[in-house]
């Protein structure tokens, strides 16, 4: 239908672009990489997009904690302040601060675009942290760990508790009187680890607390250390995933040896940059229409004032509540005292995440499961591992509530004791009770085998002889019926060239309570 | 161009009722502000005159005598302390912020709607300003604090050299040494143990926030080291504080970090997590 001319433009416009992609490739080989790259194929499941939320806010995190590098003063010198032109916050001239505090006060108020850089930098952890834990959810529920994915989710692990110590840096560098009582715990809590706990930190502090070494010292680790830390083994992380590829739950068409999903140019780059948009987007906008940490209204920290209502940011709430609802014990043997912090601050955690980091290596004991896998469990599928993963959850959010028993016990207008007291048995029963709830729920679940908020949709009609109509099964779940016939044809071809470390088996759904 | 518009305006007969409105409730506004201010100017003093301790000591046997007793020596039986040491400002202090007359004997004393109006609290505070002399006991309790002006050129470091007025800088040191520890560095208030609240102060008045410290409403105990332009720079950086500066958006209640977790997950992640839910698959 086209004419001459038509065919001749068109063939002209494809020569000159290929010589522009030639001129690349000839130098730096990318068509072979960017081929294979872009038509890399992930699944497609929301739940997979969680740990991108956390991957999005660090980008955020970096760019606005650039722009505050520029104008923030790592230091302790003692400064009056007394600005002399711009806006001032009269309630402090005059007052001895340090000037790191004095230089986030003017960044606050004096820096164009300042405070909303800061508190975008602020909200951004603050949901960096929640994505963090949900993607970490996502992974032990679906057991994602497992082989041969190990290293990962000690990767993953580690990432969880180098972000949020960098969290901890971040709050403690405007030295406010909220960061220095911050410090002054973590003081406490090195202090009491035994035998070493007070050379440590001397070395760490440079000295008596507060001194005047630390700011420095957090400015480095909090800009430097950490970020490379994190970049670090986030690329580890990503590199990881990419070689041994995502994991998917079963389905139709869907194996240990093939991928079903999205290339990711065009489908998948598309959602992933929506996504980033989204999340900038709801991290700016808390961050222009939500104040977070005034540090005017608090004030420079002076060791000896402190103000009520002290928190850390939520991430480290579960720590800061096992050591508010520890009972008062200490130890005293050979002329030398264990003390108290040390076993809420120290040693909890430390159980906590050795069985977490050890969980891949428990749970194969517990399943006798050795092999590798790439497709996920269904959580109601492992009642064992689901009931552990609930008491977990449970225990980390009773004692990040914790944290908060002064607000809680202030707004709902119950008793302070009331709650501490509730609180110290619910740590107990409570994992102990959401154990015993999955457990059951899950067994439930595989008997009746649907969500049970999703009443199984029925996929195949049948027409009776005499004419009437009635619907057989559920699409998603039953094995004997095939792949509807609407679902995109498999990518999985492209994607199967070192073959994960599949079995190769030919099961095309794993769920072993399938079926009707 | 105005003429054209005030024919307008003349010949749409609608508007007139509204104007009128208008025009009397601005009448009735001023009216209404300057009388209520003189009403304040008054209530700053502490009243001397026979007539006012008649009437306060009437309202007293009306609304006080049940608790703390014939003359205010206290009650044997509902445990109410005696009045006759307490002074005027304790008085304007429990009256003002309602927390007097309470329901019940055990009843905690917080803040509260007063049922008094200025004129009947000045005259109770008069009454009991007198107890020393009615009932001959003597002893003497604090009177009404003055509070002292805020000085002039704030802002700028020769404020601190001025004699006479008292700085929000003072202010903001001396109330996160002796304050911050239970009212919270932003006066939000928070709990303390055995059920005892501590209030808010964002809606405490000047010679309210001045009267708390030596008048000492348990559990608060009496800050006798703090001296008058102290108190006073207390209280002035207190009220700055209901309308201080307040950049950075919503404050969400002032109470740290709590607030802030609570609206990073449930309104930051919350959010992206149905985003991803929209944008992923949810077969």
């Amino acid at each position: 239908m086209s004419t001459t001319e038509e065919r001749i433009a068109a063939q002209k416009r494809y020569r000159a672009a290929k010589a522009g992609t030639d001129t690349v490739d000839e130098r730096l080989g990318s068509s072979k990489f960017l081929t294979s790259v872009l038509d890399k194929i992930f699944p497609d499941h929301w739940s997979f997009m969680v740990g991108e939320i956390a991957m999005d806010s660090l980008i955020v995190l970096i760019v606005t904690g650039i722009y505050l590098a520029l104008f923030y003063v790592p230091s302790s010198k003692e400064v009056v302040y007394a600005p002399t032109s711009g806006h001032v916050y009269i309630p402090l001239v005059g007052q001895k601060m340090s000037e790191a505090y004095e230089s986030v006060i003017n960044l606050s108020f004096n820096v164009r675009f300042g405070l909303i850089m800061r508190q975008a930098h602020h909200w951004a952890a603050l949901i960096f942290l929640a994505a963090v834990f949900f993607h970490m959810a996502r992974i032990f529920f679906t057991g994602a760990f497992r082989k041969p994915r190990e290293i990962n989710w000690i990767i993953g692990l580690l990432l969880w508790q180098i972000v949020a110590l960098e969290g901890f840096t971040g709050y403690s560098l405007p030295d406010d009187l909220l960061s220095g009582t911050g410090l002054r715990v973590i003081y406490s809590i090195i202090e009491s680890i035994p035998f070493v706990g007070t050379w440590l930190v001397y070395a760490l502090w440079g000295g008596r607390f507060p001194g005047t070494s630390l700011i420095p010292r957090l400015f480095v680790v909090h800009e430097f250390l950490f970020p490379l830390l994190i970049i670090g083994l986030l690329t580890a992380h990503l590199m990881i995933l990419w070689h041994q590829k995502h994991t998917d739950f079963p389905g139709p068409g869907k194996t240990e040896t093939n991928i079903r999903g999205s290339r990711i140019w065009p489908q998948y780059a598309l959602k992933a940059g929506g996504l980033m948009m989204l999340v900038s987007s709801v991290i700016f906008l808390l961050a222009g229409f939500v104040q977070i940490n005034p540090v005017w209204i608090y004030g420079p920290y002076q060791p000896y004032t402190v103000s009520a209502g002290a928190q850390p940011d939520w991430y480290l709430g579960w720590q800061d509540g096992a050591v508010r609802l520890w009972p008062h014990w200490e130890f005293r043997s050979f002329g030398h005292e264990i003390a108290n912090p040390f076993f809420p601050g120290l040693l909890l955690p430390g159980i906590l995440l050795s069985i977490m980091f050890a969980w891949p290596w428990i749970d194969k004991k517990i399943y006798k499961d050795y092999k590798a896998h790439n497709l996920l469990d269904r959580p109601r599928d492992k009642p064992f591992r689901t009931g552990v993963g609930a008491a977990a959850v449970t225990l980390f959010s009773l004692l990040t509530m914790a944290s908060g028993t002064d607000i809680i016990a202030n707004n709902l207008h119950v008793s302070y004791e009331a709650i501490v007291v509730a609180l110290d048995y619910l740590v107990i029963i409570g994992p102990v009770v959401a154990f015993i709830i999955a457990y059951k729920a899950c067994q439930r679940l595989q008997e009746a085998d649907f969500h049970p908020i999703q009443r199984p949709v029925g996929g195949v009609i049948y027409r009776t002889p005499d004419g009437g109509y009635h619907t057989v099964g559920d699409v998603h779940h039953g094995p004997s019926h095939d792949a509807p016939a609407d679902t995109s044809a498999s990518h999985g071809a492209g994607d199967n060239g070192d073959g994960g470390a599949g079995s190769g088996s030919e099961r095309s759904v794993s769920a072993p309570a399938a079926g009707d | 161009m105005i003429m054209r518009l005030i024919k307008k305006l003349r010949s749409n007969r609608l508007l007139i009722g509204p104007a009128v409105l208008f025009g009397v409730a601005l009448v009735a506004f001023s009216v209404l502000t300057l009388t209520q201010s003189t009403a304040k100017a008054q209530e700053a003093l502490v009243s001397t005159n026979p007539n006012d301790i008649a009437a306060g000591a009437v309202l007293y046997s009306e609304h006080c005598q049940s608790c703390h007793g014939y003359e205010g020596e206290g009650g044997v039986v509902s445990g109410a302390p005696s009045l006759v040491d307490k002074g005027a400002a304790a008085a304007d202090f429990y009256l003002t912020t309602g927390r007097m007359p309470l329901n019940a004997a055990n009843n905690e004393a917080l803040r509260h709607h007063t049922i008094f109006t200025p004129t009947q609290i000045r005259q109770l505070v008069a009454y009991i300003n007198a107890l020393p002399q009615i009932t001959g006991k003597g002893g003497s309790g604090p009177t009404i604090p003055t509070v002292e002006p805020l000085c002039s050129n704030q802002g700028t470091l020769a404020a601190q050299s001025e004699k006479g007025c008292v700085t929000l800088s003072e202010g903001q040191q001396l109330f996160s040494i002796n304050c911050a520890e239970c009212h919270q560095a932003a006066g939000s208030g928070n709990i303390l143990s055995n059920g005892n609240v501590i209030p808010s102060l964002n809606n405490a008045s000047l010679t309210q926030v001045a009267e708390a410290p030596l008048v000492g409403p348990k559990p608060m105990p009496i800050f006798t080291e703090l001296s008058n332009a102290q108190i006073s720079a207390i209280a002035r950086y207190v009220v700055y504080l209901h309308h201080a500066p307040n950049p950075g958006g919503f404050a969400i209640g002032r109470i740290g970090p709590v607030a802030e977790g609570f609206v990073a997950i449930l309104g930051g992640f919350c959010l992206l997590w149905f985003a991803a839910r929209m944008i992923g698959n949810r077969g």
